[in-house]
């Protein structure tokens, strides 16, 4: 079976970290969304996959042809213009046969076990279209799929009006005929009105998938996402090439990858992953659910907690980063601070650009800083803070020369 | 579009290549063909038509062989015709080929061959595949090498996959772009366009890139370049499939599929022929003493029965456990013992009714297993028809025993003119309104129940509370509790808390309480005294509460709204709820849901 990745949309709620990068390049527990998607798609049998790629299409294709997906066969199709989901999806009509079923997977849908599996297995007893609905981790995101007990899908409302519905949704992943296609075609390339279409017509069948699952839409549900995936960690990794010099101490699951040097007295309390190439100061104390991209510097007496850091970022000593998202290249001064937690206790909500403020529901929450950020030294950062790529924050001084 | 199974073993494959290509159907379904071997010779079907009628039609499971290709197709070039179908064989018939994919210079190919004498039978692409094949074979005499030089001849995309007279043992295949994998089995090997071909068989498959071709026999594989000949060597996917999830239907768990069943499963009880519960209700209208009997699940539903015979009969009739049986009945010939059980296998139970016979004692039972000892043993068996029950928690089977219970109380009622003929109406409209509420409850808040659940997974310790008829429904939905989620629930009446178990309230003890509709004003006003009680003493509650009961905010700590229903059914519809609750507890800890430990599905031991 074919499998189609829809990987072009912009996803602005995940802005800043989505402006540079497709949504299923943002790195989580060390890998990408979508190397976690291609990982699961191969352990399911399925090694031929369309990538509709469009906004920063270039990092995607970029990324795969760097990383060794061994026995996975990747085409790319463009989609020019962001047009909706439904687009996407008709970008591929031509790869597919008549009559051929082909896996749709939402690109920025994370599952730490085999959702494709699954939905092949279900495919195989239902042999007819087949839509993955899951209970979403949050009531906000509840919407309402209508089964009868054969698991036929009676009736999809994606966002209730009503308080009362709280059902399972639509979890991001299909099993469809070619001819959805056709049902695309009828209905203006709209996902939402084709699939209500294959569900009055054809029929369309549920497979329930009860383990954790992650729309990942804002940003801090990178860390949710982060957290979720290292949950489901069994074994613990370090490289042969990294090097850990006296004293330094490792508790939990922690994966340490090639050449990576983590200097004398450094503490490392796991689930964490240390990227490819990344530099631990002396003394540093890396908590649990740290996620560092490659080559990453953390300077000595560092604190970092329940935090993504991606590729090339340089955090400078004696800082605390915590509950926070790091893009690529970001370069925080010494003795900086990520304040993560109101004095009520209260949830943190997070502006992002000249959006509404949205709550994040969760109390600890630190900043999210876009690829390229440069913050001087000595800053104290509010809890929620964006910062856009590569914006400049000055050094905060207590005492100057003036 | 086209699908592809082989399978080559040690003995007849026939049944496996039919399972392997009927699970392909998908791909296509205009004609189908298979290609098998009996000793050294071909034996090729084919017809126009889906896979089952085509096997039917010309009885191919009665041929015999241990190795076989077979294709189904969707037409791409040339019409759909018996013709047209695969497989092909050469001209010598000593090839049979069947492939997916368009040889895009077929043409060309098709005429040189004609040039040089070979005649073709069908409109199709993949014929000039058998010819070639026998061409280059008559030159280096070895099938191998044939094939190999017939692919560097063709253009486009391919899955092919033949056998022939001179190999007999041998499943040739080769790839470029349709998809091909093959399946690993102990003295079997498989080929098929995805694994649905041979998932039932084997998990070990490996995946064709394009630009190889393989080679199959019972015991050994080979996997190699096109380009250069030189073996590959491919890792072995393990694909994760859990073989019952067909017979789930899509549902995770059976325990999640009966519960989404009660809907049809209660239906079915209100359809139950009306003369075979008279004659039950006979039976009880004749004697004055009678008991009700069930164990575990069964002996909750019996005293769900003993509420709703008071309620709507206006009748005490004691339930039993059917363990403590012979301790506490007292049998003579005028004793009715009415039992329930799923499986009709209970040990205790059939103990029980034995002994009540020996007394010459009178004896019925709800049963959902037509045939099992208890549906032959007893004077008159309810047949419940709730279809099998496979998750070793009970739902369906109970809740339609209480949906049939409560017929037969209404029944009874009307006949011993405790209620009148217009509540009995009103009483029979509720019960079929029933399922259409569970369905939309179970569609519409499974969500918020999954929710809380996964929210207060980790908590210890719960006390269930419900008064009256709430009572049994607390006791069935804390021993789902145990029984699915491990997880201490400790059914109560509501009145019991001031009598010593408040003293138990700390943060480390939660309650879920069983909250009645407002119409039943006495029984719910005492089980807000009961909240309150709780709340006095900073104890947590989980109020399971209808809508319209104006605001319950600050009465609970966390709740779960129903709609408003008749007062009747509003127990089964708690129920349905502690069963989900039960449920997603156990799924957010990551319990054994279908086979919880320590618990058979029929407990025939004593």
């Amino acid at each position: 079976m074919k499998a189609i990745i829809l990987a072009a949309g912009k996803g602005a709620h995940l802005s800043p970290f989505s402006d540079t990068r497709p949504q299923p390049m943002i790195g989580v527990a060390g890998r990408t969304i979508l190397d976690n998607s291609l990982d699961l798609l191969k352990s399911s049998g399925i090694n031929d996959i369309f990538v509709v790629v469009g906004h920063k299409r270039e990092k995607i294709i970029e990324a795969l042809q760097e990383h060794d997906h061994d026995g996975l066969n990747i085409h790319y199709v463009e989609q020019k213009q962001s047009r909706g989901i439904g687009n996407a999806v008709m970008q591929v009509k031509n790869k597919i046969s008549p009559g051929e079923y082909f896996l749709l997977l939402y690109g920025d849908i994370l599952t730490a076990d085999n959702i494709f599996s699954k939905i092949q297995q279900s495919f195989h007893a239902f042999k007819s279209p087949v839509a993955s609905i899951c209970l979403p981790p949050s009531n906000q995101q509840f919407g309402n799929v209508f089964l009868n007990a054969q698991m036929d899908i009676t009736k999809i409302i994606e966002k209730p009006k009503s308080n009362n519905l709280g059902n399972y949704v639509l979890a991001g992943v299909f099993i469809l005929p070619a001819s959805f296609f056709e049902l695309l075609e009828s209905t203006g390339a709209s996902m939402e009105k084709a699939l209500k279409k294959l569900v009055a017509g054809e029929g369309m069948r549920a497979s329930m998938w009860e383990d954790e699952w992650l729309d990942v839409v804002h940003p801090w549900e990178i860390l949710t996402a982060n957290k979720m995936i290292m949950d489901s960690w069994e074994q613990s990794s370090i490289a042969k090439t990294a090097t850990l010099e006296s004293n330094v101490t490792l508790q939990g699951i922690v994966k340490i990858e090639d050449e990576v040097l983590i200097k004398a007295g450094a503490v490392i309390e796991g689930p964490c992953s240390i990227g490819r190439g990344s530099y631990i100061g002396n003394n540093s104390l890396i908590r649990s659910y740290t996620s560092l991209g490659k080559n990453c510097e953390v300077g000595s007496g560092v604190e970092l907690k329940n935090c993504v850091v991606m590729d090339n970022t340089q955090i400078g000593r004696l800082s605390f980063i915590g509950d926070s998202v790091l893009g690529e290249n970001v370069d925080i001064g010494s003795g900086c601070m990520t304040v993560n937690r109101s004095v009520d206790w209260k949830p943190i909500s997070v502006r992002n650009g000249k959006g509404p403020t949205t709550s994040s529901g969760m109390s600890k929450l630190g900043a999210f800083l876009g690829d390229e950020v440069v913050v001087g030294a000595g800053n104290m950062i509010q809890p929620g803070t964006v910062v856009h790529s590569g914006k400049i924050i000055p050094a905060c001084y207590s005492v100057t020369h003036k | 579009m086209c699908g592809i199974s082989g399978v080559v073993g040690l003995k007849n494959i026939s049944e496996l290549l039919f399972e392997g290509i009927r699970n392909l159907e998908y791909r296509g379904y205009d004609s189908c063909g298979v290609a098998l071997m009996n000793k050294s010779n071909l034996i090729i079907k084919k017809d126009i038509g889906g896979v089952e009628d085509f096997y039917r039609k010309h009885n191919v499971l009665r041929q015999k062989s241990n190795i076989g290709i077979a294709h189904t197709r969707w037409a791409t070039h040339g019409k759909v015709t018996q013709g047209n179908t695969h497989p092909f064989t050469s001209r010598d018939g000593n090839f049979a080929v069947v492939h997916n994919g368009i040889i895009s210079n077929y043409r060309p190919l098709r005429d040189s061959l004609m040039k040089e004498g070979y005649k073709f039978s069908s409109e199709t692409d993949t014929e000039v595949i058998a010819h070639l094949l026998e061409k280059f074979f008559k030159r280096s005499r070895n099938p191998e090498k044939a094939l190999v030089k017939t692919l560097g001849l063709i253009e486009g995309t391919f899955a092919l996959a033949f056998i022939c007279t001179y190999l007999p043992g041998q499943i040739f295949c080769a790839k470029r772009e349709s998809p091909l994998m093959l399946g690993l089995g102990d003295e079997i090997k498989f080929v098929g366009s995805d694994f649905n071909a041979f998932i039932d068989h084997t998990k070990n498959a490996v995946i064709l890139d394009d630009g190889e071709y393989a080679i199959l026999s019972r015991d050994s594989y080979v996997v190699k370049s096109i380009l250069n000949e030189e073996e590959v060597t491919k890792p072995i996917t393990k694909i994760e499939w859990d073989s019952e999830t067909s017979k789930k239907g899509g549902y995770p768990h059976y325990m999640l599929k009966e519960i989404y069943e009660q809907p049809q499963t209660i239906s079915n009880a209100l359809d139950l022929e009306p003369s075979g519960l008279d004659e039950v209700v006979d039976m009880f209208a004749k004697t004055d003493s009678s008991y009700f009997l069930g164990v575990g699940t069964t002996f909750y539903v019996a005293k769900y029965a003993q509420y709703i015979f008071s309620e709507l009969a206006g009748k005490f009739i004691p339930p039993i456990s059917s363990d403590e049986f012979l301790s506490l009945a007292n049998i003579d010939k005028k004793t009715l013992v009415f039992a329930m059980s799923q499986s009709g296998e209970t040990f205790d139970t059939l103990s029980a009714l034995k002994h009540t016979q020996a007394k010459g004692g009178k004896t019925a039972a709800i049963v959902n297993v037509m045939g099992s000892s208890m549906a032959r043993m007893v004077d008159k068996v309810i047949l419940q028809g709730s279809g099998p029950e496979i998750c070793v928690i009970s739902t369906k089977a109970a809740l339609s025993q209480m949906v049939i219970l409560t017929l037969l109380a209404m029944k009874l009622g009307l006949k011993r003119k405790v209620i009148t003929k217009k509540t009995y109406q009103e009483n029979l409209k509720s019960l079929k309104d029933l399922p259409a509420i569970i369905q939309g409850i179970l569609n519409e808040r499974s969500g918020f129940i999954h929710r809380i659940a996964n929210k207060y997974c980790k908590n210890k310790n719960w006390l269930y509370l419900g008064r009256g008829i709430y009572y049994p429904i607390a006791l069935e939905a804390a021993l789902k509790m145990k029984e699915v989620a491990y997880v201490h629930a400790e059914g109560m009446p509501g009145g019991f808390l001031k009598h010593g178990t408040l003293a138990m309230i700390d943060d480390e003890i939660s309650s879920i309480v069983f909250v009645p509709p407002k119409e039943n004003k006495e029984l719910y006003q005492s089980t807000l005294h009961s909240i309150e009680e709780i709340r006095a003493r900073s104890g947590f509650v989980l109020g399971i509460h209808f809508t319209e009961q104006g605001k319950n905010q600050d009465l609970f700590n966390e709740e779960l709204i129903l709609p408003n229903v008749p007062p009747l059914i509003a127990p089964l519809i708690q129920l349905v709820i502690g069963q989900l609750f039960a449920y997603f507890t156990a799924t957010s800890l990551k319990r054994n849901v279908d086979k919880p430990r320590s618990l058979a599905k029929s407990v025939t031991v004593g």
